[in-house]
């Protein structure tokens, strides 16, 4: 990350983090504690909860076909992933999440936080995140947004809907090989 | 023969080793220099930090577990300001392994432009011509046939017979084909004739001892006969540090592809002001048409045909201009490029199958610096020059007409919030484009430069043997060599280029 846009991302991010932490005026309740989830690596409960709403947002259950994001646990899948990514990352990628958090409050002024929001109001909120005037904002957007996508589109449960045959090398065998 | 010795396997005991010739990384430059190295006789170590990947056991033609195991960064690398996702290989055979198989030299015009303005005298076409033979040899390139091509790539041919533009179906160097189209997370099939299929395995047969899951990290003694390199050897995901040893060798060839060389060079305290500098990363834009037939460009040879007419070879500039090029790749690929939340995104993925898309390739000036970061880690600066900017608003209108021309009922850029062209009438709207970093989701598969060859340490990184300025026997062999973008597609480039640097080498050596 840019010096720049990174310590302009520790300053956003340490923010978010300090609401999270109700360092700032006891704020901690507006997010509201997050139930106990076993076997995280790296999120704790809290951003668990926030990564799965954003995933949840981006891929919604319904519309062109059933599956979702709920379907597939995709922040734990996210909680692995940063398991094996250096200490740097996992810090940042937890900022970024608690800036999501608290990014009605500190980009929309609501009292309110991401995960406490419904979910249109999500979906309108984090759809500006890859717009933002903020570059820290666009950035965090394409991040999560690449993310997601690879791990969803990646699923057989989706490619019949997507009308993927899934991978050719199964079907192989029922096709004759081409002359060298 | 040798076996292939990973490191990560549980009875692997590192004691420290001695060679004549240490290669780090073994993709199209560090594969090609081991095995001449090997067949001249020479006592040959091949370092690779990535793993062993060959076969359907282990490329599953699955995105996530294949992005994490092949890639560099698991494929998340981007530049600093996030604008550019810089792909490029982390495995045995390096970019080899999952690249989309595309041959192409480098044009005279660009052989002309380093002899004249980057002081390449001894680097002419002519003087290259065995080499590229040989280049072409060991890819056994061939062109691809009209049988091998898929209706995507036939949709971009249509739209651009249609408007009277040139283009051309590409040499590549598969053998066997199967048509998986799963090239770009490596091929079940083993049909590309890449350095792991053919380099690596002659190495071997000559005596090389190569090692996986082994990471240089620093090399010391550098202007000493003999020099000191630490390898750091990881676990079986190739993730997390296991263990230490080091390697005693009297020749160092880095090549770890720009990015990984300039890190290793710069951690070793090595090189001077240009290490770093000059680095180009011909950045590539995605582009998707919605086809009102059916499509499945997941099926067969996703890049055969190549839209050429607004490519530009100069002896004054080198390559400029840009060509267009189907593209297709496994789904969760073309997921991650989608940046539209909620249903609409959903709904643009549910028509997968009429999906047709193409990747712009758009040429650049050697604009991007890469360097270290506190905890060693590398960090490319880039920002994208206007001049760029402008040629990549023509191009993407050019690659819109042409599917267009070819019955498109929508055209796709992928930004935030994505480019949504219905028809010609609405071309103007490109304009609107920014490239601001955050807006467009960029690409990068040809890293070059950042270690330059010259005939100055002022204005070069390596001397015109490829020995780093300032060492004694440390050599760059890797696509950081090339003084700017040195063709559209870099494998070629590199493998002629290792073989013009490592037959000089054996001949000093002799
Ligand atoms: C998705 C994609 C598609 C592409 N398509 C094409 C195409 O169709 N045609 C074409 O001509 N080119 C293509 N390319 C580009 C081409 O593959 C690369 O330019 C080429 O492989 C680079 O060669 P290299 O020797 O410089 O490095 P690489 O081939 O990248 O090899 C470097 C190796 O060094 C290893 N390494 C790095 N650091 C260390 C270290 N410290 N210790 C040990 N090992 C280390 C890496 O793991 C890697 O395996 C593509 C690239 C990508 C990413
Ligand atoms: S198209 Fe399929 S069989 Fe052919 S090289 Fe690519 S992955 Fe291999």
């Amino acid at each position: 990350m840019n010096p720049v846009t990174r310590r302009r991302f520790l300053v956003l991010g340490g923010t978010a983090t300090a609401l999270a932490a109700g360092a700032v005026g006891g704020l901690a309740w507006l997010r509201g504690a997050a139930p106990d989830v076993a076997g995280l690596h790296v999120l704790t409960a809290e951003q668990y909860r926030t990564f799965a709403a954003i995933a949840r947002t981006h891929l919604p259950r319904g519309g062109a076909f059933p599956p979702g994001a709920d379907d597939f646990d995709l922040a734990r899948m996210f909680d692995g992933y940063l398991a094996d990514q250096p200490t740097t990352d996992r810090h940042d990628a937890g900022l970024a999440i608690n800036l999501v958090e608290f990014g009605p409050l500190l980009f929309d002024h609501h009292a309110v936080t991401f995960s406490n929001l419904p979910p249109d109001a999500q979906l309108a909120h984090w759809s500006g995140w890859g717009t933002a005037q903020q570059q820290t904002r666009r950035e965090i957007f394409w991040s999560f947004s690449r993310f997601l996508g690879l791990t969803f589109y990646d699923h057989e449960a989706v490619w019949p809907h997507i009308h993927y045959p899934g991978p050719s090398f199964a079907r192989l065998a029922s096709r004759p090989a081409e002359a060298p | 023969m040798n076996d292939v010795l990973d490191c990560s396997a549980g009875e692997f005991a590192p004691n420290d080793l001695t060679c004549d010739y240490l290669v780090i990384g073994s993709g199209c430059g560090g594969g090609t220099a081991a095995r001449v190295l090997a067949e001249a006789g020479k006592d040959v170590i091949l370092l690779e930090e990535g793993g062993d990947f060959v076969g359907p056991t282990r490329l599953t033609q699955r995105d996530t577990p294949m992005y994490d195991q092949l890639y560099t960064d698991r494929g998340g690398r981007t530049s600093k300001d996030r604008t550019v996702n810089i792909l490029s290989g982390r495995v045995l055979g390096g970019g080899g392994v999952i690249n989309a198989c595309d041959v192409v030299p480098i044009h005279d015009a660009t052989w002309a432009y380093w002899q004249k303005h980057h002081g390449w005298s001894e680097f002419s076409a002519a003087a290259m011509a065995s080499y590229l033979q040989r280049a072409l040899a060991d890819l056994s390139a061939n062109r691809i046939e009209e049988r091998q091509v898929n209706r995507n790539n036939q949709i971009l041919r249509q739209g651009a017979q249609a408007l009277g533009w040139r283009g051309e179906l590409m040499m590549h160097n598969r053998v066997n084909c199967q048509g998986l189209g799963s090239c770009l997370i490596g091929c079940p099939a083993s049909a590309k004739r890449n350095p792991r299929m053919v380099a690596i395995p002659k190495a071997l047969s000559a005596g090389a001892r190569v090692y996986v899951r082994a990471r240089a990290t620093r090399i010391r003694e550098a202007m000493a006969e003999r020099k000191r390199v630490e390898v750091q050897t990881l676990d079986g995901k190739g993730y997390h540090p296991v263990n230490r040893f080091a390697i005693d060798a009297r020749h160092v060839i880095v090549a770890a592809n720009p990015v990984g060389t300039v890190a290793l060079l710069r951690n070793s305290g090595l090189g001077n002001d240009t290490l770093g500098r000059h680095v180009s990363l011909q950045p590539q834009v995605p582009i998707v048409a919605l086809m009102p037939d059916p499509v499945r460009a997941f099926d067969g040879i996703p890049q055969a045909y190549a839209l050429t007419e607004f490519e530009r070879h100069d002896p004054d500039v080198g390559l400029t201009g840009f060509r267009v090029e189907s593209i297709f790749g496994t789904p969760g690929v073309l997921g991650s490029l989608v940046g539209q939340p909620g249903a609409a995104g959903k709904a643009l993925m549910a028509q997968l199958d009429h999906v047709a898309a193409s990747l712009i390739l758009i040429p650049d000036q050697p604009v991007g610096q890469i360097g270290v970061r506190r905890d060693g880690r590398p960090e490319v600066d880039y920002t994208l020059a206007a001049e760029w900017k402008t040629r990549a608003r023509q191009a993407i209108k050019a690659a819109a007409q042409a599917y267009f021309a070819a019955g498109a009922k929508m055209v796709v850029v992928p930004a935030a919030p994505p480019l949504v062209l219905q028809s010609t009438a609405q071309l103007a709207q490109i304009e609107t484009l920014t490239f601001e970093p955050g807006t467009i989701s960029l690409i990068s598969a040809h890293q070059q430069g950042g270690a330059r060859l010259g005939a100055s340490d002022a204005t070069s990184a390596c001397d015109l043997t490829g020995q780093l300025w300032g060492t004694r026997d440390v050599f760059v062999c890797d696509g950081s060599v090339f003084p700017s973008t040195s063709s559209s597609h870099t494998m070629t480039p590199i493998i002629t280029m290792a073989h013009a640097l490592i037959d000089r080498l054996v001949a000093r050596s002799a």
